[in-house]
């Protein structure tokens, strides 16, 4: 097993085996992220990232990451619809990045980029998320029990009946759900502040497809160019409620269906920007 | 979203915290540097010279060390002076400078290029920036009393190890460790940058550099350090000790609402937060940005503040005894020291402040003119 | 020579026409509105045909109303044997001065093809280091704001932070163009009455020009900058007090140095009730304003104006840009200005002597950097507004020109093509057949100021956003993170000094 550092040039790794982080159980295999070299230092991210898939393609099912503290880009591309991985500490930034498929959970917070342009999967993560969660996401589905921070799905896109979903349980900050092309983005507002809204400024700035559900109250300061904000009809309630169905089952809890606190989200046009530009040969 | 890792910690309740704290989680975040260079500001280090100026160096030579204690002679005394610690690390290249730190106290009366009405902060002030630019060989890292900024151009772990950090204790700290975008690497870029008591480090880049740095000059400061990063620390400087603005007033003038947002504040904040605006538009730090910056008077003082658009990342948190809080660039820097932290973002270009003794002030979604005094 | 077209042919020892109107008969279709258009007197309708008869200037309003589009405007090539010395211009000049004797008068901007910086000046973006911002869906600041600062602030605390009263006046402008001063008397009244629009529209200030305020236009008064000339027409306390701001006009940058003349036969009852002057008399401006002699002088008038006006509004001074701008502007804010203009050589006017609109003063590039480094190194840039003008021809120029140092520009020449000035440089002759510069009524009411304030306010928009493509494009949120930042600029032209001279790099040369 070799590390290398962002050259591609290689990296003292030493004696240290870091197969030996391995722990087999029944029914799933144990990674332990916080083994340290000789040097002291935890195993770096390509090391770790190089375990996961060396277990993935042994045609495990269920792997468990124990003691992860800021390791990056992990389960990034991973494929396998049937895979379920268990994560304990504090992954790094991009999560499941490219993600098309498997199932991954968080016992603890994430960092920033969880789902990057994921394709299909679940991500679940007991906790908070922080910045750029979701980015360019075209399919599946994040569920986040906690508040996210800045930049949250931006340009999620639709095509060809896939859809990406996310269910945030707390708030989530400026530009939520910028350049939206497409799904849907839910924030619940579960954790407490009734007045002041669960969502930030430019809010949906250029949003030209998809919808975005809040559970609470929104200004019409707070909408970026080219969003409209509705109540939530009998449609969006028939829609809403199976998502939230699964925050709920997720994280064993429950979410009041009081629609009436509830707004809607969406494009004023799918060209919201013509008018701008002058064509006109010169 | 890459590029520099900025770590930092503050003990607000009278406790000591280990160089080895902010070793780790700096080095945590190890994805976020390229060995270009690191460092670490300590406060609260030296209680035997609580109240001397202690000027730390890199000297290239031994020609340049001598003509700058000429000068520290001629302008003042040293009470002591030493080598400061550092142990030969493997992995880094010469040539290493020699470090010298001198506890220095101005002498009464002096005068400086024909002036005589400058107070020893000012003093120091144009002393550091004299050298820095004008006595080659010779670069004044840090110039504040009871603190010191240990840098170079390495890796964190490596500068870690090269001062043996965990020798050292203090208040509070701040590091950082880089992935330069726009200047060279050398020892005297690293962060954190330092004049008189204040220490910034910085992740991010200042698109309004010439305006900025315009700004400071006018003001008597010479930006010589080869880094954007210097006019974030000159401008606090300015802003808050010469022109004794609140810190949250001064993060205001370098982050300040948009236009748009002012005009829904109440008309008190509105006014102040225009005239701020008018007053110090060639303050305002464009570009995307996290600071940490770290300050001594009145006390030791820890400000963390993104820029208003949060291009950057920037995490708080509090340990659960609430005596200790720490910022950095990503959660795991935090949760590898304090396991049970609590965490939170502060928003784009609000301020969240911690001060020693008396625990945090701000922490970071209040009222952008909310007293903490 | 006759002050207007003759229909007659030309006396031998004159010059020949430039420009001849060219009707495809085929397509005309004998309405003879090009005839009737015409305020040159060029076109005839004779036996049955329009025909040229001399004295065309390509003004543009033919072409404009021909409902068939049959005519096309051909510029005569030289009827003179090639020479590159001794080229067509230098000859014509010389023909006419032998005629009439006189000092060449003309009008617009210089038309030299002396070169332009800001055509040898490119802008830098944002490329990974920082991020480019998109101006559609993120916020990017153009607003503007007029005055004196006095360079810190005093903030108290006390539960909350608050200043006890605001340091000085300052005016909001939504973007940084203003309308330059342009006299009722150079142009017309439905030419003032669009631009005073448009600038209240925009929320932008424009100034009034040197004829005094007519009554009218009061209306627009919160947009509006007066200007006390040399001739003090039509300044009075009320006229003072009644604008946003007051501009001391020391100069031009078309004709440093020289005052203004409008000619008798443009003084009427209108003028002359708007000026407070005889009905018929010349309007003259002095060159320089009797009362100022010297820098103090100047900041004895910057004092009363200030006292006159309680002290409500920023007094400001507007300067040509000559050999010493640098020094000029940095004793005029020692005296007291809350802003500053500087007007580049290349700026247009009504009426000028040629040989002071082609060959004094400075390009406004220079101009400005200089006035910009000198303010600085000073210690005196953070206490005034610097406006810059002097041919602004478009979005690109008024960037550039903040880059180097503006806070903001002065435009006049392209808001007046906006509402169909062709700039053919006859404006001094008062036949403009746009209605633009002239005073005769029927001409004038060919300009329509609701339709000609929507083409200023649309053309002014367009800029705006362009400057916010650009300002997010190099990563910036606000225009006054761009003010003087010269280091987001490379020059990439011949000359190397110059480029040192405006303290920008060269292309290729990289931070720090």
């Amino acid at each position: 097993m070799t590390a290398y550092d962002v050259w591609g040039e290689r990296k003292k790794v030493g004696p240290f085996d870091p197969t030996t982080a391995i722990e087999r159980k029944e029914g799933c295999v144990i990674i332990h992220a916080d083994r340290r070299d000789e040097d002291g230092r935890l195993i770096h991210y390509k090391v770790l990232n190089d375990l996961v898939r060396q277990i993935m393609l042994e045609g495990q099912r269920h792997i468990v990451l124990d003691g992860v503290m800021g390791h990056r880009y992990i389960a990034s591309t991973a494929n396998r619809k049937d895979l379920y991985i268990e994560i304990h500490g504090t992954p790094g930034n991009n999560l499941g990045a490219f993600l098309d498929g498997p199932t991954i959970e968080v016992f603890g917070n994430a960092q920033d980029m969880t789902g990057n342009t994921m394709n299909s999967g679940k991500i679940i993560i007991h906790g908070n998320a922080w910045d750029v969660t979701g980015l360019a996401a075209r399919g599946g589905t994040l569920l986040i029990k906690g508040n996210t921070g800045y930049r949250v799905g931006i340009h999620m896109k639709e095509y060809a009946g896939t859809k990406p979903t996310m269910v945030i349980g707390g708030t989530s900050k400026d530009y939520l759900g910028e350049y939206m092309a497409g799904g849907t983005i839910v924030v619940l507002n579960l954790n407490g502040k009734v007045d002041g809204s669960p969502v930030g400024m430019h809010l949906g700035a250029g949003i030209h497809g998809g919808k975005i559900f809040i559970r609470g109250r929104v200004e019409p300061h707070q909408l970026g160019p080219g969003a409209v904000i509705n109540q939530v009809g009998e449609e969006d309630a028939a829609e809403l409620d199976p998502l939230v169905a699964q925050f709920e089952h997720a994280f064993k809890t429950w979410v009041p269906r009081d629609w009436g606190m509830w707004v809607k989200i969406s494009p004023a046009s799918s060209r919201p920007f013509s008018g701008h530009y002058d064509p006109t040969s010169i | 979203m890459g590029g520099c890792g900025i770590a930092g910690c503050i003990n607000m309740a009278g406790g000591r915290i280990s160089g080895d704290t902010i070793g780790k989680m700096l080095e945590t975040m190890g994805e976020r540097e390229n060995g270009l260079g690191a460092g670490y500001a300590c406060y609260g280090l030296f209680p035997e010279h609580r109240d001397d100026y202690c000027l730390q160096f890199f000297f290239d030579h031994e020609g340049a060390k001598s003509e700058v204690e000429e000068l520290l002679k001629s302008l003042g005394s040293i009470a002591k002076d030493e080598k400061v610690y550092s142990h030969k690390v493997k992995s880094m290249r010469p040539p290493f400078p020699i470090i010298w730190r001198y506890f220095f106290n101005p002498s009464q009366k002096l005068e400086w290029r024909g002036r005589s009405d400058l107070s020893n902060d000012d003093l120091v002030v144009q002393l550091a920036m004299h050298i820095n630019a004008d006595v080659p060989g010779a670069l004044c890292v840090s110039s504040g009393k009871d603190m010191a900024v240990f840098k170079g151009n390495g890796y964190s772990y490596e500068i870690s190890k090269l001062f043996d950090l965990g020798r050292y204790s203090g208040k509070m700290w701040l590091s950082h460790s880089r992935f330069p975008t726009n200047s060279p690497a050398w020892w005297g870029g690293a962060h954190p940058i330092s004049i008189l008591d204040w220490s910034v480090c910085h992740n991010g880049e200042v698109t309004s550099y010439g305006v900025n740095r315009k700004f400071v000059e006018m003001a008597g400061y010479r930006c010589s350090v080869l880094t954007d990063t210097e006019v974030v620390a000159y401008t606090w400087d300015l802003l808050v000790r010469k022109h004794e603005l609140p810190i949250q007033a001064a993060a205001f003038a370098m982050a300040p609402w948009y236009h748009q947002d002012i005009k829904r504040l109440d008309p008190e904040s509105a006014r102040l937060a225009t005239w701020l605006r008018l007053t110090y538009k060639e303050a305002l730090l464009n570009g995307p940005f996290s600071i940490i910056v770290g300050r001594r008077e009145p006390e030791v003082t820890l400000i963390a503040l993104a820029d208003r658009k949060k291009l950057r990342p920037l995490l708080c948190g509090r340990s659960v005894d609430g005596k200790t809080a720490y910022v950095a660039s990503e959660e795991c820097a935090v949760r590898v020291v304090e396991p049970s932290a609590e965490t939170w973002t502060p928003n784009a270009g609000s301020p969240m402040m911690a001060q020693a003794g008396k625990g945090i002030l701000r922490v970071g979604t209040e009222h952008p003119f909310e007293g903490v005094g | 020579m006759p002050q207007h077209a003759s229909p007659k042919r030309r006396m031998e020892l004159e010059a020949p026409d430039r420009f001849r109107p060219v009707v495809d008969h085929e397509l005309c279709k004998k309405c003879k509105k090009c005839v009737s258009e015409c305020s040159y007197r060029a076109l005839e309708f004779v036996d049955g045909a329009v025909k040229p008869i001399g004295g065309c200037v390509a003004c543009g309003r033919c072409l404009s109303v021909c409902p068939a589009q049959c005519i096309e405007i051909r510029q005569i090539q030289s009827m003179f044997p090639p020479h590159a010395n001794f080229n067509e211009r230098v000859r014509r000049g010389i023909m006419s001065q032998a005629t009439t004797g006189g000092v060449l008068l003309t009008s617009c901007g210089t038309d030299i093809p002396y070169p332009v910086m800001f055509d040898e000046l490119l802008l830098d973006a944002a490329q990974v280091t920082n991020p480019a911002i998109d101006p559609l869906r993120e916020v990017v600041e153009t607003a503007t704001f007029v005055g004196g600062r006095k360079g810190r602030l005093e903030v108290k605390e006390n539960g909350h932070l608050h200043i006890e009263k605001e340091p000085g006046p300052m005016v909001a402008m939504d973007m940084p163009i203003m309308i330059g001063h342009i006299s009722l008397g150079s142009v017309s009244y439905n030419a003032q009455k669009a631009l005073f629009a448009a600038a209240k529209e925009l929320n932008i200030l424009a100034g009034s020009g040197e004829g005094g305020l007519h009554k009218d236009f009061n209306v627009f008064s919160q947009n509006l900058v007066s200007e006390v000339a040399s001739g003090r027409f039509g300044v009075t306390g009320d006229y003072l007090k009644r604008t946003a701001a007051v501009e001391i006009k020391i100069g031009q940058g078309a004709k440093p140095g020289h005052g203004g003349h409008l000619p008798g036969e443009k003084v009427s009852a209108l003028i002359s009730q708007t000026r407070m002057i005889p009905l018929g008399t010349d309007a003259l401006s002095p060159y320089p304003h009797h009362d100022i002699y010297s820098i103090e002088d100047l900041q004895q008038l910057i004092s009363v104006v200030k006292e006159a006006t309680e002290y409500k509004v920023p007094i400001g001074v507007k300067i040509a840009a000559v050999h010493n701008v640098g020094a000029i502007a940095s004793g005029i804010v020692r005296a007291g200005a809350d802003f500053i203009t500087i007007d580049g050589f290349r700026g247009g006017t009504g009426s000028t002597p040629r040989i002071i609109r082609d060959h004094v003063g400075l390009p406004i590039e220079v101009a400005i950097s200089v006035v910009d480094q000198r303010l600085t190194k000073e210690g005196l840039r953070n206490r005034v507004t610097v406006f810059a003008g002097g041919s602004i021809r478009s979005s690109a120029d008024m960037i550039k020109a903040i880059a180097l140092g503006a806070d903001a520009v002065m435009v006049c020449t392209a808001a007046m093509v906006a509402m169909g000035c062709r700039v053919c440089q006859q404006c001094h002759r008062g036949v403009c057949s746009w209605g633009i510069a002239t005073q005769r009524e029927e001409l004038v009411s060919r300009l329509d100021p609701e339709v000609a304030a929507a083409r200023v306010v649309r053309l002014f928009r367009s800029w705006n956003e362009e400057l916010k493509e650009i300002l997010g494009a190099m990563g910036i949120d606000s225009v006054e993170s761009l003010v003087g930042n010269r280091d987001r600029l490379r020059y990439f032209g011949p000359n190397s000094k110059i480029a040192e001279i405006m303290g920008v790099k060269h292309v290729g040369e990289g931070w720090g």
